[in-house]
């Protein structure tokens, strides 16, 4: 069967996503790109999808607005416990604006 | 047994401090011989109250928030992570004075089936160390089917609670969708996202489940289930009626089956017509075959979708293991191109895909679309019968055969179980005797918010069936 994704195009999905592929990684993911595609174009298979809206939530549910009780959150020191590198209460990351 | 352990509990004051350490000293032993642990803990004695949980030894999958406890989803990415806060379930089950021995394996970040592609290593079946217990909540099933503990947590996105139940010969069950609050249990797909219960006996899943059920402000999709989910569960089913689908049942569809497939179905026939002599009127229906096999596809396509957008946050940055470069975006990627493995970057790539702009409608819109027309065919479906019951599937496959590839052939036996979250149903497994010489299934899924009404059905038939309180017997 062709293949009708190439190298690029896997290379460019997980780019969007900010993950690096091995060419291992790349060629694995390619090789079963077109029978994933071709799975899940089952899909479209069915019939009557037009008339249906698409289904985001198991059930119907009301949302209602909960009262405003005042909790304890955490302090910032709890918040920083997992960051790698901060200074006071700012987390530190490379210089983002130049 | 919850109730029998909590009795000792009260009367003999000094039982706590056994089973305490029994089940500590337990813990090592079976880690070495099935690896179902991420951490293992030594909780302190509690004061014993009337509550059934006090004092009672549990195991927690491991992605599930623990405040100054790691907690890693099984993934390389949050290996070293030690959350800040618990998750409404942990603190729940802390106010009850429930002891957590352990934190249990899982597939990497709940995505896969089979037990084998968390950080640590894979989890082995109890009943044989060469099978797979199933997953992803592997480790929970693990603890569970070893005698180890009496509950563990598990989270059950497609059927990581029920099908490593039914590979492990226990009970896996998956309550209404909101019934147990998902607030700290890491999202993989939000919308398919439970949280449910594995034990030895049905009784104690509805003890379990009553415990810790409610509305939870901090999450914004948890419900109220005002029944007691125990009160009825000893009433006759005499008169109930459930139904089985011929497409997955009926042999006559299979081209070649095998043999193991053979014995799995007579058993699950053999059960019926067990089910049938206690008064419960079973009827066999058929649904089309193409939507059938389109469950598995709509899987795939939500939950990789839901998951590529939830696990957008694993940056490394305000948590995680943080990626080395001196830019900021090379950073982030450094972090996720180390933490994911193969796998999980392959469920992310095709997630990605599908919400590509011009792939939308296609495929994520289209399948929300299947997803609607499933669970009106099964509303419809519940307006009339009590229960749906079918197979979980075969026997657990060997470690050295299975894979996580993705396959075009869609094997609607081994996939079924996903009705259950596309419509948010209550749906429970039990075992169903041996093929093989290792564990099968069934499972019960009703309409939503009777759970009461499936864990009745589940216990009535659990207790003819004989695999009650079952542990595993390692057969090699």
């Amino acid at each position: 069967m062709k293949n009708k994704f190439d190298e690029n195009e896997i290379t460019k999905l997980a780019d969007n996503l900010l993950i690096g592929l091995t060419k291992e990684e790349n060629k694995l993911i390619l090789d079963e790109f077109s029978y994933i595609e071709e799975s899940i174009n089952k899909i479209n298979g069915i019939t009557g999808l037009d008339e249906l809206e698409p289904l985001t939530h198991p059930f119907p549910v009301s949302l209602t607005l909960e009262e405003d009780i005042p909790t304890e959150e955490l302090t910032i020191d709890e918040v920083l416990k997992n960051v790698t590198d901060h200074d006071g209460r700012e987390i530190k990351v490379p210089k983002v604006v130049n | 047994m919850i109730q029998e352990l909590h009795k000792k509990l009260i009367s003999d004051n000094k039982y706590q401090g056994e089973l305490l350490t029994d089940t500590i000293k337990k813990c090592q032993d079976y880690q070495t011989k099935y690896n179902l642990f991420v951490t293992m803990l030594e909780p302190k004695e509690t004061k014993i109250t009337d509550n059934l949980l006090s004092g009672i030894p549990y195991a927690l999958k491991d992605n599930f928030s623990t405040k100054g406890i790691l907690s890693t989803g099984s993934s390389n990415i949050l290996k070293n992570y030690i959350p800040v806060f618990d998750a409404t379930i942990v603190e729940k089950l802390n106010n009850l004075g429930a002891l957590c021995v352990g934190k249990t394996v899982l597939d990497e970040l709940g995505m896969g089936g089979t037990g084998t592609t968390g950080h640590t290593g894979v989890v082995k079946n109890p009943w044989h160390k060469d099978y797979i217990c199933g997953g992803s909540s592997a480790g929970s099933a693990c603890a569970v089917a070893s005698g180890l503990v009496s509950y563990a947590i598990g989270s059950d996105t497609g059927d990581s609670i029920r099908k490593p139940a039914a590979l492990t010969g226990i009970v896996g069950y998956k309550p209404t969708y909101g019934v147990l609050s998902r607030y700290g249990l890491f999202q993989f797909a939000s919308s398919l996202d439970h949280v449910g219960i594995l034990t030895r006996n049905v009784l104690d899943a509805a003890i379990v489940v009553n415990e810790l059920k409610g509305r939870d402000i901090k999450d914004m999709t948890s419900i109220n289930l005002d029944t007691d989910l125990i009160e009825n569960i000893n009433a006759s089913i005499k008169n109930k009626k459930l139904f089985y689908i011929k497409e997955i049942c009926d042999i006559n569809n299979y081209y070649k089956p095998s043999a193991t497939l053979v014995s799995t179905l007579k058993e699950f026939n053999k059960t019926i017509d067990t089910i049938k002599n206690l008064g419960v009127k079973v009827e066999e229906i058929s649904i089309n075959k193409h939507l059938l096999e389109a469950l598995h596809p709509t899987y795939i396509t939500i939950s990789c979708a839901e998951a590529t957008s939830n696990y957008s946050n694993l940056t490394g940055i305000s948590f995680g293991e943080r990626g080395n470069s001196t830019n900021i975006m090379a950073m982030i990627k450094d972090a996720r191109t180390k933490g994911f493995s193969t796998l999980i970057k392959r469920r992310f790539v095709i997630g990605s895909y599908v919400l590509q702009k011009e792939n939308q409608d296609k495929y994520f819109l289209n399948a929300q679309k299947v997803r609607k027309l499933v669970v009106n065919t099964f509303n419809e479906l519940f307006k009339k019968y009590d229960a749906l019951i079918l197979p979980c599937g075969l026997p657990a496959k060997k470690i050295s055969e299975v894979s996580e590839i993705i396959s075009k052939d869609t094997n609607i036996l081994e996939n079924h179980l996903v009705i259950g979250n596309f419509g948010g149903y209550p749906s429970i497994t039990i075992p169903n005797g041996f093929v093989n010489n290792l564990p099968i299934g069934i499972n019960f899924t009703g309409k939503i918010k009777d759970d009461a009404n499936i864990l009745n059905i589940a216990n009535k038939v659990e207790e003819v069936l004989g695999y009650k309180d079952q542990i595993a017997k390692e057969v090699k």
